[in-house]
């Protein structure tokens, strides 16, 4: 019991507190119960084969044990205690983000601040549309999302196939080609990429953004991985029934491997709305530029006090999408983000 | 229907030293049903491939009624395949399984809803045609994988081991089926499989493979009666041939282990090493007119109801050595030898076969 | 049977081998329909730049003017000599090692949390991981207003104690811990997801030994569920040390021209595009960052490989 008093002795400290105490506790919890491990790592372990898909089955009783009178104490201060106040540091920000987006000018700049808006408004709102042409910024944001993220998919997957299933020599070159542009982060391009979109006269156009990103290395390597899965049978069961390549791959191969391909879609998604460097660099002109860079413009043309409620406006407006999507499609979103994890 | 030819098929994969597949000349005539038959690596799923299209010769031409297709891709040769397994496509229902071909060919809806429906008749799965594979028995999915190749009524059937995958009972019951459908369709079938039972008991005529070779082709008959090498011989019927080593004497007998058998005048010329392969059911218990004995101790009896099978040894061998085989017998109903006893059995010099041991082929 | 075809029906060896050619044609040509537009964008917007950028590295190069002077490998030598240089590297140091180590520290424990077998922890990681997935933009923002010295949540906190918030934004080092604190913020749930995996595939059997061998929790954590994470771990730190070096969005934010936080990413875009402009050296920070990504890319690709192996 030495282990609870410890961390009595440190109620209020950070995620980090009574280290002691969460590793004794876990570590009992995991010889104890595991009857449920699966379900906890099924978002992690989503598409990666082998452990795909176990369920949550067997969330009976193995948890119950963790209320008898005799762990509830050490559930509560090794297990509750900290999530709380993990999350308590997570999400308030964001919580306090979305207030404040709601607050007048008045109530942000204060000393006595209230959690609750006294007057809630959405002049924020208004006041961000007024600085830039927010429309049109939303607009660019979405069509180069959905562009990009089309583009990028529709090519990863027919990369894929074409390494997977596609019998010529030499492909193996062509893949490690690949595999070594996945080393290379884009800010490495950056320079060049500038000169050679100037060059075309892409600046402050939407073609500009979208264009150097739209090859995918990524992508073509997380389905290759996938489709590598697939018995070859199968494939050559559709070849005998008169498919050609194009036919296996958009009835056979993509609707079997439907949820990688969703995982690449949606990390793609994530990845090209939040997109800020290369975005920032190719527009200078409000009508061009993509959510983030507005709310960069917006950031630089706003003195730095007062104005927080216009930047928690558009932190929302960048922000608060994703989350949504992100709370609806977990899954799919953690495990193509850790890839590669999880054997 | 077609007839089907293989003439001189070789097939070696670069850095491998032994051809997958040598000179294999082979003909298929048309609604006959041909097993390739043979242990694991012997070429038979390879000559199987390379009639589906899935690969290709290095040289030697496949050739259905005589027009050549050796290089025509799988998508357009028209042959029909049930893989070993199944390779149905998950996200298709069963209905969906079988069309998926005749969608390809661009048969009209109304004939395809038609041709499925009559299949699935054939196959009782009309029960099961909105259902996904996952929702099937290993059965309903084997049945599934035949219909998905019956529906498309394609010039060749070819089945790659159609049947490992199912228990042993119901593999019974399903080899009668599929041969009762393909009599029914007469379409040309050539089955690939490494249970010499079901080939024995499938085929019109059976093709022993071994090491990328035909050794043998012909009825499940002449492949039990006169197999052609020691390797048909050993590896045809169950239990096996007895194959005694013996002695070609001057004077037309055959001195092996513990026996003597004269020779047939007409046997050809052979060096002096011969090997003598009986049948289990040529060994009599009761002696008959020119028969000669053979002593046996009897090391192991089998019951199986119909038929008892005895294990033996001659004197001259030594039972703890594994690599010289015990003398089967197989004896029907009757007094039962005991594991100890010593018995005689007797050969009858006409259901002799003999085989050059140099050459290992067979001499009559 | 044999004598019922001719020989002229049976394709003779050349006819055959065309064949076989006119196949293999078929099969690139559909290869390169597939393949194809992807390879030709890598090739324009990875590998060309990667080159030309060996070249602009060798230049003093003004971005937009028209000419270049060039001068060799001077760009390289101010990146490891000159203070600027040295300071870039110094902040990239101190950045990467405490975002790394903590993260991947606070990361182990809230896995070891959310691994215990309770309701609600489905949720708890969903949230945890969540601030992973969002805008570095939008996160920079708000953690503006959050370290604002005035009126910021944190200053607040500072005033319930009776304290003066710092001014985070003035001093360089103060600068430096706050957009540390940000980008872990940001990236915690990402160690502690891939953990609590890394925890999860531990066989529940050994750990039972354990406990039978009365090993009390402590030190069945250290003796067993710690060095079976070691693959876990190792992973984490590469892919850890990888996008901290990344780093941009939350800088760029926060700090919008740098004020003791120019780590080596945000140097590359605040000497190209910033105020100097100064492209050639931009260029010489690209094909520095590069090698040092590709070396360690490299070297989890060896290891992971030989894990396979063993496996």
């Amino acid at each position: 019991m030495s282990v609870e008093s410890r961390n009595e002795a440190n109620p209020g400290a950070e995620a980090g507190a009574g280290n002691a105490g969460i590793i004794a506790g876990t570590g009992a919890g995991v010889a104890r119960t595991g009857a449920d491990t699966s379900g906890a790592v099924a978002g992690v372990s989503g598409t990666t084969s082998a452990r795909g898909g176990s369920g949550r089955s067997g969330r009976g009783p193995a948890w119950r044990e963790a209320f008898t009178p005799r762990h509830l104490g050490e559930t509560i201060l090794t297990g509750y205690l900290p999530l709380l106040i993990a999350l308590a540091v997570i999400v308030l920000p964001l919580v306090w983000m979305v207030i404040a987006s709601f607050k007048p000018p008045g109530e942000i700049v204060t000393l006595t601040p209230t959690l609750w808006p006294q007057e809630p408004t959405a002049d924020n709102y208004a006041a961000v549309a007024d600085r830039v042409p927010l429309g049109r910024i939303l607009l660019n944001s979405i069509i180069v999302t959905a562009v990009g993220s089309l583009i990028k998919v529709v090519l990863a997957i027919t990369s894929a196939y074409a390494l997977v299933f596609i019998k010529v020599r030499f492909k193996n070159i062509i893949f490690l080609g690949i595999l070594v542009a996945l080393m290379v982060p884009p800010e490495v391009a950056l320079l060049p990429n500038y000169m050679t979109i100037s060059a075309l006269g892409g600046r402050n156009t939407l073609w500009g953004i979208l264009l150097p990103g739209l090859g995918t290395a990524f992508g073509t390597f997380l389905l290759r991985q996938q489709f590598k899965t697939l018995p070859i049978d199968m494939l050559e069961a559709a070849e005998l029934d008169g498919a050609g390549h194009w036919k296996k791959l958009w009835k056979i191969v993509v609707p079997v491997c439907a949820p990688a391909i969703a995982t690449v879609a949606l990390v793609t998604i994530v990845t090209e709305w939040n997109s800020f460097m290369w975005p920032l660099v190719i527009t200078d002109t409000p009508e061009n530029m993509t959510l983030p860079v507005g709310l960069n413009l917006l950031q630089s043309v706003e003195g730095q006090t007062g104005s927080y409620g216009y930047l928690m406006a558009g932190a929302v407006l960048v922000i608060v999408p994703v989350l949504i999507v992100f709370a609806a499609l977990q899954r799919h979103i953690v495990s193509g983000l850790t890839q590669g994890a999880v054997k | 229907m077609v007839n089907v030819s293989l003439r001189e098929v070789s097939l070696s994969y670069p850095g491998t030293e032994r051809p997958a597949v040598a000179d294999v000349d082979l003909e298929v005539a048309d609604s006959e049903f041909l097993v390739l038959v043979g242990p694991s690596g012997c070429g038979k799923s390879t000559t199987l491939r390379m009639l589906a299209g899935l690969e290709f010769p290095t040289s030697g031409s496949i050739l259905f009624d005589g027009a050549d297709v050796t290089d025509v891709s799988p998508t357009t040769r028209d042959v029909a395949m049930v893989f070993q397994s199944y390779a149905l496509y998950p996200h298709m229902s069963v209905a969906e399984n079988m069309e998926f071909s005749l969608k390809n060919t661009g048969v009209a809806k109304d004939r395809r809803r038609e041709l499925v429906a009559e299949a699935a008749a054939m196959l009782e799965l009309e029960d099961l045609l909105g259902r996904k594979p996952k929702a099937l028995s290993g059965g309903q999915r084997q049945r599934v994988a035949m219909g998905r190749a019956i529906v498309r009524r394609p010039q060749v059937f070819l089945m790659d081991e159609p049947l490992s995958n199912l228990d042993a009972k119901l593999r019974v019951q399903t080899r009668a089926q599929i041969s009762a459908l393909q009599r029914k369709l007469g379409v040309t079938t050539v089955y690939v499989t490494h249970d010499q039972t079901e080939a024995m008991t499938m085929g019109d005529r059976v093709v022993v493979m071994n090491e990328g070779r035909i050794e043998q082709a012909g009825t499940p008959r002449e492949l039990y009666n006169s197999p052609a090498t020691l390797f048909v011989a050993a590896f045809i019927g169950s239990p096996t041939m007895n194959l005694i080593p013996a002695t070609r004497g001057a004077d037309g007998t055959a001195v092996g282990a513990g026996v003597s058998v004269s020779l047939p005048r007409d046997l050809p010329e052979s060096g002096e090493d011969i090997v003598l392969g009986i049948r289990p059911e040529d060994l009599a218990v009761s002696p008959g007119e020119g028969t000669s004995e053979l002593e046996l101790e009897i090391s192991l009896v089998e019951e199986l109801g119909s038929d008892t099978f005895v294990y033996g040894t001659t004197p001259e061998q030594d039972p703890l050595k594994l690599s010289e085989k015990p003398v089967v017998a197989r004896l029907s109903k009757g007094g039962v030898p005991r594991r100890g006893e010593r018995m005689s059995v007797h050969i009858d010099p006409a259901q002799v076969r003999v085989f050059d041991a140099r050459t290992e082929r067979l001499l009559v | 049977m044999k004598a019922a075809l001719t020989p002229s029906e049976v394709q003779d060896p050349p006819a055959q081998k065309a064949a076989r050619h006119r196949r293999g044609v078929r099969e690139w040509a559909t290869f390169l329909a597939f393949l194809a537009p992807n390879v030709l964008l890598i090739l324009a917007f990875i590998y060309y730049p990667l080159a030309s950028n060996i070249y602009y590295s060798m230049l003093d190069w003004r971005l937009g003017a028209a000419s270049a002077d060039f001068v060799g490998l001077k760009n390289y030598l101010t990146l490891f000599t000159s203070p600027t240089g040295l300071d870039m590297w110094r902040v990239t140091l101190i950045f990467t090692i405490s975002t790394v180590v903590i993260s991947m520290a606070i990361g182990l424990l809230l896995a070891l949390v959310l691994n215990r077998n309770i309701p609600g922890r489905t949720f708890a990681r969903t949230a945890v991981f969540s601030p992973y997935v969002l805008s570095g933009v939008g996160v920079g923002m708000v953690w503006n207003f959050i370290f604002d010295p005035q009126i910021g949540l944190l200053s607040h906190v500072f005033a319930f104690f009776g304290a003066n918030s710092p001014d985070w934004y003035l001093d360089k080092n103060l600068a430096l811990v706050m957009v540390i604190v940000v980008y872990i913020w940001k990236n915690l749930g990402y160690c502690a997801v891939v953990y609590l995996a890394g925890l999860q595939s531990i066989p529940k059997d050994l750990l039972e030994a354990a406990a039978i061998d009365h090993a009390g929790p402590v030190r069945r954590f250290f003796t067993i569920s710690f060095p079976l994470l070691g693959p876990t771990t190792f992973f984490l730190i590469i892919t850890t040390i990888l996008s901290s070096m990344q780093a941009f969005d939350i800088l760029r934010i926060m700090t919008p021209t740098g004020h003791g936080t120019n780590t080596i990413v945000f140097e590359l875009f605040l000497q190209g595009f910033g105020v100097y402009q100064r492209a050639g050296y931009s260029a010489a920070i690209s094909v520095v960052l590069f090698l040092a990504l590709f070396i360690i890319t490299t070297v989890q690709m060896r290891f992971v490989e030989r894990k396979v192996h063993y496996a």
